[in-house]
């Protein structure tokens, strides 16, 4: 098992180092914008523009520049610095990860409450009203872009715009610390939008699983044998959601990318809205470190995620 | 799976649920709607600066700041961007300002009195006053030495200030500065500063004592932010207005007061003296929220009570506020200028008498429209604009007289054909390469280029348009002659401060065009215009300047040297608990040293 | 991250799960067989049919607009917008009401379905064609070549899809990418599509051929001298191809996404190409009135997605029986 963790993780910092690459070559070697004309903003001076050049390095070559660059982040965790703001980009992302935190967490405790919920009792009552309302839901919020949907909901919903005005809007959030309350209302429609495709996806995938489960032969000898149906059930609850753990980790990449749709559409301060505002003011260094660590993240996640997963499965370890 | 089946139902019950919500708001608004043209007049009978009151404010309270746009520059000697103004001009004091209801005569601020010029009109003078302090952690008396040490700054290339070129090249020794002593601005005393010219231009450098460069900066204190590349002085800025940006014992204000793309909090400046200043500075605290969809917050700002919103509303919302929100809306008029910028250097665009045709078959109407319509923009007929100097001497509203491509403000197509047959296109179509037209991505800025695309191809034209964020556009195109864009369909202007020089100089003049952050879009360069601007830059006295660069500015006319379309207005929107003062001097924003609660 | 021997399936068509060896083989039944099958599938017809007929709109969008009397997609008409310049809602003339420059929406709705499928369909066959053919050396040769492209997998799969599309879009946005190769608009899209997906196609070829390769008839092949690009497309293609498709199929959908998502956020297809994300960005500033403009696309863009998603599904159940429940 030790040795297993090990070489999960030993893999995962190569990783990191190649997805260190992958983003220096995106974003310093495709573009073909020099980013000094980028930094000096809307009405740059050719002094400064040279300045500006060489305090950003570009006067140097592609591998001294990556050697830097590798080098500032491995030693002092720093992805430099905003084009705009001048603040550094962990302090930026530091700032806007509680919002984040905020909404991808809720999100993904929705998403896996109701996918699993939704699943188990779609699958259990087999061709039912609940079971068809449910499928044909969940199929329609798969396909629903998730911008749109945000969109909907605030121009339906939203205490500003809303037809209906129930629920605060956008650009309503606030810290979990300064008002409870505020933040659990504000957060209910960016929590819906976000989870409502990953939901959809798990419980299709649950059910189908439960529905496969609940005829292995040794469901079949359990309930031959007396087990009590509620004992027989969660036996195949839980050997259907097994395989399923694997893909969080995955799924949750699908959530970060999500959060940047929907922090846009509902004006919550997070990474995901960083991104995009670099993005629009194409503050490269920004949006670098972005991309740089929300790959971290998912790294750091799949490895436990597949670590959790050897302990359940011991077949895994050997392979 | 048979679950499946359930689906087409399902849709249709949530299509037709949707549908049904939508159709009941569009008959409460349709029934709203005013028709074309209808009561729509200059300003409407709105709120508009000129009339408000400067003095019957409430003291205390906290304003909420709604921004979608994200600061460019707080550093008063970089700033340069309407909507970084506001704050610059209520945390710092340049040596002159404008009362918000002033837009021709400045104030002193800094100053004690107003400049002296001398007789050969090469010497400026300005006597600073006493007492006035900066905010902590500084905390010492502003003396003649930090307003020199800021236009030093200024030259300093990680500081590079974008206008000092343009207005104090006269000052001696100012072009070849790098950021060290200049020898022409002295500090006879610690409360007196002089400007030694090489040209007698007196005149407009003490009018451009008006822009934040002007405001003082602690060298003590900067230098050390100035020595890095770009300069982070912005991030420990000082104030010396009524307000500074909340800071920290070291002066930090990034991280404590200002978070970029999210909020900026200001809080009242201790070591400001109420006496010693104009501005009424009602308000205790003034909390920016940065970021979102502008519709949403203009929403907001309206439904709201202590809460305003610093953008140019969409046209929905100005039009829901002139319906619903009457007491709330503000229009300012004189906010500026957009026009198209044609390449005169390279393209089919050296040739006038395409450019006539381009004026001609432009429906100028119709991109006023995507902007607002009437209640926020004026036809524009002509490049001085209302409020500036020079304005009527070129033909007011009308414009000048017989120019024909600029009679008709819906377009006119045979018009514009007859000019590309004078143009050497017999058919009266363009023939020849693809063209590159760089508009800019959000509206109404891609609206306009969407229009200005469509009229080109109607006059045979094959186009390439390409619409990036505005800030890529102008930085890495429009502003940038070695790209040889042909068109750039909206850039947009406004004056530096009263006089029709900062309205035709740097944005005409062919001596004005530097590689890059290029501001003559249309890379003008005529030889009869370069002079007349050349000479008009020393005339002295405002309606001798005003009918010098009148003149200059029917010529720029007939030379079609740019498609001017429209004559800004600004809309400001408020909520009901405000007693919003926007300015005149400007692109009219809220002014937040005059703005109080109810 | 690959787990040798347990495939995870690809997130988004987490729903579609690998093969087992034992489930080849109803891959493998007779065509009439799974014609039989996919027939009676009610919903999945009718979704087929309704992507047939949206295929059949965008080649003849110019001749639907003119049979239905719409003004062209790029006319603009002042006279259609308020004194505000706010847009006017649905109509006779204008079903689907106007945008701000007055063009008909419902024009550019139908005009916006060309994009939608274009990169939704060339973006997955691209992306299939890279998959199939890593997928297949990968699982057909193993070792290092397995390796190698196991790794590259997991370190594009590591980075979030969306993000790494917004990066690359935002590098490529301004001016061509790459010495210009890769050309702002339609282009960009399809590469990025291309870029972030084929690993899932990957994933799942390489596990389908390595399970494949280990049967009797591919043995014999050997046996009987058959050579290694012989036996990877004339035994083991042919097997695989109806797995492929469906997958294919169910990726389809997502892709529309995508590039709805990049056109909506900005840097995706930009005007004067129509797309229905972009448009519902241009509706954006004015959703608070103009529903019309934002809803429209919006319903167009579900209704493709979810057409392309049921006819997957019922293409996967006709395939693969055991699965239609």
């Amino acid at each position: 098992m030790t040795a297993y963790v090990i070489r999960r993780v030993l893999w995962g910092i190569l990783m990191l180092v190649v997805v260190c690459l992958t983003t220096f070559i995106i974003f310093r070697v495709l573009p073909t914008v020099n980013p000094a004309v980028l930094r000096a903003g809307r009405n740059p001076t050719p002094q400064s523009l040279k300045a500006i050049e060489h305090s950003l390095r570009l006067d140097r070559s592609l591998p001294t520049q990556f050697y830097d660059y590798l080098r500032e982040i491995l030693l002092h965790f720093n992805f430099g610095y905003s084009y705009g703001s001048n603040e550094s980009v962990t302090q930026l992302i530091k700032e806007r990860l509680p919002a984040t935190i905020s909404l991808t967490v809720g999100a993904a405790v929705l998403w896996i409450v109701f996918g699993i919920g939704i699943g188990v009792v779609s699958a259990l009552r087999r061709h039912s009203y609940t079971d068809r309302g449910a499928m044909g839901g969940a199929l329609l919020l798969v396909s629903a872009p998730e911008f749109w949907l945000g969109l909907v909901l605030l121009f339906l919903f939203s205490s500003s715009i809303g037809k209906f005005k129930i629920l605060p809007g956008a650009g309503t959030y606030v810290g979990l610390t300064s008002d409870p309350w505020k933040w659990f209302t504000s957060l209910l429609m960016p929590w819906f939008v976000l989870a409502a495709g990953s939901a959809a996806v798990f419980a299709r995938l649950i059910r189908g699983n439960l529905l496969e489960v609940m005829d292995e032969d040794y469901i079949r000898t359990a309930r031959a044998k007396g087990l009590p149906e509620k004992r027989v059930v969660r036996q195949g609850v839980r050997a259907s959601i097994n395989p399923v753990v694997t893909l969080m980790g995955l799924e949750f990449g699908v959530l970060l990318g999500g959060a940047v749709l929907v922090e846009t559409v509902f004006n919550i301060p997070g990474v995901g809205r960083l991104a995009y505002e670099s993005i629009s003011s194409s503050d490269y260094e920004v949006i670098e470190g972005t991309v740089l660590l929300a790959a971290m993240f998912i790294i750091v996640a799949n490895i436990v995620v597949d670590i959790v997963y050897a302990f359940i499965d011991p077949r895994v370890r050997y392979a | 799976m048979l679950s499946r089946k359930a689906i087409a139902g399902l849709i249709g019950a949530v299509l037709i649920a949707a549908v049904v919500a939508a159709c009941g708001s569009s008959e409460e608004k349709g029934s709203s709607t005013t028709p074309k043209g209808e009561g729509l007049t200059e300003s409407g009978g709105f709120k508009t600066p000129a009339t408000e009151s400067l003095t019957s404010g409430k003291k205390g309270g906290k304003l909420v700041v709604l921004q979608e746009t994200e600061f460019e520059h707080l550093d008063p000697g970089i700033s340069y961007y309407n909507l970084d103004y506001p704050v610059v001009f209520a945390t710092q004091r340049p040596l002159y300002s404008y009362k918000p209801n002033e837009e021709a005569e400045s104030t002193p601020d800094l100053a004690a009195g107003p400049p002296e010029i001398s007789s050969d009109n090469k010497t400026v003078t300005v006597k600073l006053k006493e007492g006035i302090k900066f905010s902590p952690p500084v905390n010492r008396e502003v003396t003649s030495e930090d307003v020199k040490y800021a236009f030093e700054r200024g030259k300093n290339p990680n500081v590079a200030n974008p206008y000092e070129e343009a207005y104090f090249a006269a000052v001696e020794g100012m072009p070849a500065a790098k950021g060290g002593p200049i020898k022409g601005i002295e500090t006879p005393n610690k409360h007196t500063i002089v400007f030694h010219l090489t040209e007698p231009k007196g005149q407009i450098v003490a009018d451009a004592l008006v822009l934040p460069l002007s405001a003082p900066v602690p060298k003590e204190y900067a230098a050390k932010y100035d020595k890095n590349s770009p300069s982070n002085y912005a991030s420990y800025e000082v104030a010396t207005g009524p307000y500074m940006i909340k800071n920290n014992s070291e002066g930090k204000v990034l991280g404590v007061g200002y978070f970029p793309g999210k909020s900026l909090t200001l809080v009242r400046n201790p070591n400001w003296v109420a006496s010693s200043d104009y501005r009424p500075a009602y308000l205790n605290e003034i909390n920016y929220k940065i970021g979102g969809t502008v519709t949403v917050g203009e929403k907001e700002a309206l439904q709201g009570t202590n809460i305003i919103d610093q953008e140019r509303p969409p046209q929905t919302i100005v039009q829901e506020a002139a319906e619903h929100y009457k007491e709330q809306l503000q229009i300012s008029p004189g906010a500026g200028d957009h026009y198209i910028a044609v390449n005169n250097k390279v393209g089919p665009f050296k040739n006038a008498d395409l450019r006539r045709a381009l004026w001609a078959a432009l429906d100028r109407e119709e991109m006023d429209k995507v902007r607002g319509g009437k209640l926020v923009t004026t036809v524009q007929t002509h490049f001085l604009y209302p409020g500036i100097g020079g304005f009527e001497q070129a033909g007011g509203l009308k414009g000048p007289a017989g120019i024909p491509y600029n009679e008709n403000p819906q377009g006119n197509m045979a018009l514009a054909e007859k000019y590309m047959k004078e143009g050497g296109y017999p058919t009266g179509k363009y023939s020849g390469e693809t063209i590159t037209v760089v508009g800019a991505r959000g509206a109404p800025a891609s609206e306009d280029a969407e229009i200005v695309n469509s009229t080109l191809q109607k006059l045979g034209f094959q186009t390439k348009l390409s619409l990036p964020e505005s800030s890529i556009a102008y930085s890495k195109y429009c502003n940038v002659p070695k790209e040889e864009i042909t068109v750039c369909p909206s850039v947009g202007w406004i004056a530096d401060f009263d006089d029709p020089q900062t309205v035709l100089n740097v944005t005409f003049n062919g001596k004005f065009i530097p590689p890059v952050g290029n501001v003559n879009w249309s890379q003008a360069n005529n030889p009869k215009t370069n002079e007349m601007m050349d000479k008009a830059e020393s005339i002295q006295g405002k309606s001798a300047r005003a009918s010098a660069w009148a003149k200059i500015d029917e010529e720029l006319v007939k030379e079609a040297n740019a498609i001017p379309f429209d004559w800004d207005k600004q809309a400001n929107v408020e909520g009901t608990q405000v007693l919003g003062v926007g300015q005149l001097w400007n692109s009219g924003e809220w002014d937040l040293s005059f703005t109080s609660l109810k | 991250m690959t787990i040798s021997g347990i495939e995870p399936a690809p997130a988004g068509l987490a729903d579609v799960e690998p093969l087992g060896p034992g489930e080849v083989v109803h891959a493998l039944a007779p065509r009439q067989l799974f014609w039989r099958r996919f027939r009676k599938d009610k919903v999945a017809m009718v979704s087929g049919i309704i992507i047939l007929v949206e295929i059949a709109i965008a080649f003849l969008a110019p001749v639907i607009v003119k049979v239905l009397g719409l003004p062209g997609p790029q006319v603009q008409n002042p006279n259609l917008t308020n004194a505000f310049g706010s847009p006017l809602g649905p109509s006779f003339s204008h079903p689907f009401g106007v945008d701000q420059l007055g063009r008909d929406v419902l024009t550019r709705t139908i005009y916006g379905a060309r994009v939608s499928l274009t990169v939704g369909i060339v973006g997955t066959l691209v992306a299939t064609l890279i998959g199939v053919t890593v997928g297949m050396l990968a699982g057909y040769y193993k070792g290092s070549v397995d390796t190698f492209f196991s790794r590259v997998i997991d370190v594009v799969l590591s980075i979030p899809p969306l993000l790494l599309a917004l990066g690359i879009a935002a590098s490529c946005s301004v001016k061509a990418c790459a010495g210009g190769t890769i050309q702002p608009g339609v282009q960009t899209v399809i590469f990025l599509i291309a870029l972030i997906t084929w690993p899932y196609q990957a994933r799942i070829v390489r596990g389908l051929v390595l399970s494949l390769r280990e049967r009797e008839f591919i043995e014999a092949s050997h046996a009987f001298g058959a050579s290694n690009s012989r036996i990877m497309f004339r035994e083991i293609l042919p097997n695989i191809a109806a797995p492929v498709i469906v997958y294919a199929t169910l990726q389809i959908p997502l892709n529309i996404l995508i590039e709805a998502a990049l056109s909506f956020l900005g840097i995706g297809i930009r005007p004067p190409t129509i797309s229905w994300g972009q448009m519902i960005a241009s509706a954006t500033p004015i959703f608070n009135t103009a529903w019309w403009y934002m809803v429209f696309p919006g319903v167009a863009l579900l209704i493709t997605v979810l057409a392309f998603n049921l006819l997957g599904d019922g293409l996967r159940d006709a395939l693969n029986p055991r699965y239609a429940r």
